[in-house]
């Protein structure tokens, strides 16, 4: 079994990419940061949150393929009053979050790199089913995301690639700990190598959408019965206590 | 100054964009943005050239536009000018993405970044056009997206500015456009269920002057105005 983890250097990535070579896969595990390899890992370096960069890229993931499982992770935000952040940063992260898993599908796809029976796994957010004020262009990038997704469902099936997408709630990583407001409780965030295993046991059951945990289930019942309620929750709980911006 | 409040509108100079300037130009000083054929604009209507496939670039002129004629607040920035390829997934490639990102999401996240001070100057509110495909389509995955992220913009923006800047989103049905065209897309005989731009503009001014976060503009619309007796 071959897989390509972006984003693999921390975090979800990072327990993915584990979780996939203990389950005897192999990973050709993408970052912007260098990674040490392995005789399972083949680490390649890029940023994705540059075209340049990924255009340089895409030869060689296509010639490292095919892959069986493939997780688009790689993702930044920008917290924050709207206003005060600035557009190179909004730029980046709509480019990584949004456009490089798109532009990555299509070019995987296309070449003829994702085998027959490949799971193709896209990890959205939680905001998607709450918004997310103080994070408004991190929350569009992943519903951007989301959407393509579902859109690329039914023909991705009819060539027996398997398209899910995941809705964390937030993490316990270094990069949740940077955008949560201050004093927010770190003990009730997801583990990432408990939400790596989630992800890897929806993907052989060939679910569509994964809500993991009860956190996630719950923002989504909340968000689609009282989507307006849900959304100035947000608002009060995190937009009003951010005492800092972090992008 | 006429005194009017001001509207910007961008691609404001064919389809649904130009339809709502007729619309709005007896009660508003309008700005439009296009790239470059300005044939029956409104008069009065003042024209800024900006291409949107460069989002920072587009920012950059119309900002200095709006502050060349002394325009230092925006009453409507309505966000309506698209683009989009019709293609599946297997069909889309690099180029195609980044155009449609670039056009109607980056362009629009830059331009509310740029433009907020002068909505809150004016009192004003933000109206994106988004689209009945934001929920997803096979045929358009690219656009789809583009457009459930501005729907994600919208939904966040608006509790974000709660009290400050009104937040709203339009999403047409389908509509009789130049867009399909450019597309690639022959709607063939199903255009005659389309909405003609100008009823479509009828339906946007209209709610644009409701408190309604978010509306969709398809059947229900068609059948009020069949029902009412306007062209349809």
């Amino acid at each position: 079994m071959k897989a390509l983890v972006t984003g693999a250097a921390a975090g979800l990535g990072s327990a993915l990419t584990n979780s996939l070579v203990s389950d005897g896969g192999s990973v050709v595990a993408i970052d912007r940061d260098a990674l040490s390899g392995g005789e399972k890992i083949a680490p390649l370096v890029a940023d994705l949150s540059d075209r340049a960069s990924v255009d340089a890229l895409l030869p060689r993931i296509v010639a490292a393929g095919p892959y069986d499982f493939v997780v688009h992770n790689a993702g930044i935000s920008a917290t924050g009053p709207f206003e005060q952040i600035p557009e190179e940063a909004y730029r980046r992260l709509l480019t990584l979050n949004a456009e490089t898993p798109m532009v990555m599908t299509a070019a995987l796809l296309r070449a003829g790199s994702l085998a027959r029976g490949a799971h193709l796994v896209f990890i959205s957010s939680l905001s998607h089913a709450t918004g997310y004020p103080g994070g408004a262009v991190y929350a569009a990038s992943k519903d951007a995301l989301a959407v393509y997704a579902k859109s690329i469902r039914a023909e991705m099936r009819r060539r027996g690639i398997h398209v899910m997408t995941v809705f964390p709630g937030p993490l316990r990583t270094g990069h949740a700990e940077r955008h949560a407001p201050p004093g927010a409780r770190a003990e009730r965030r997801m583990e990432p190598p408990e939400l790596a295993r989630r992800i890897i046991r929806a993907a052989h059951r060939r679910r569509r959408v994964l809500y993991p945990g009860p956190q996630a289930r719950i923002g989504r019942v909340a968000g689609f019965l009282a989507p307006g309620l849900t959304t100035r929750f947000m608002r009060r709980n995190i937009f009003e206590k951010l005492d800092r911006t972090v992008y | 100054m006429s005194g009017l409040p001001t509207a910007l509108i961008t691609g404001g100079t064919s389809g649904i964009g130009l339809a709502l300037a007729h619309r709005l130009a007896g009660t508003h000083d309008l700005f439009l943005t296009g790239r470059g054929e300005r044939t029956g604009l409104p008069k009065d209507a003042g024209f800024i050239k900006a291409d949107l496939s460069m989002p920072g670039e587009a920012a950059d002129r119309i900002e200095a536009a709006l502050r060349q004629a002394d325009v230092g607040a925006l009453s409507k920035l309505v966000l309506n000018a698209g683009t989009g390829t019709y293609a599946a997934v297997g069909a889309e490639d690099a180029a195609m993405i980044r155009r449609t990102l670039d056009v109607n999401l980056a362009a629009s996240v830059l331009l509310a970044h740029r433009l907020a001070p002068f909505l809150e100057a004016g009192g004003g509110r933000l109206v994106l056009i988004g689209s009945v495909a934001y929920k997803g389509s096979g045929n358009m995955p690219a656009y789809a997206a583009s457009k459930a992220g501005l729907a994600g913009l919208a939904r966040s923006l608006r509790a974000e500015w709660s009290g400050r800047i009104g937040v709203q989103i339009i999403h047409p049905g389908p509509t009789r456009t130049p867009m399909h065209e450019k597309a690639g897309y022959v709607p063939g005989r199903l255009e005659r269920l389309f909405f003609p731009a100008d009823a479509m503009a009828d339906e946007i001014a209209r709610l644009m002057e409701t408190d309604r976060p978010r509306a969709t503009v398809m059947i229900g619309a068609r059948l009020r105005r069949l029902l009412s007796g306007k062209a349809s």
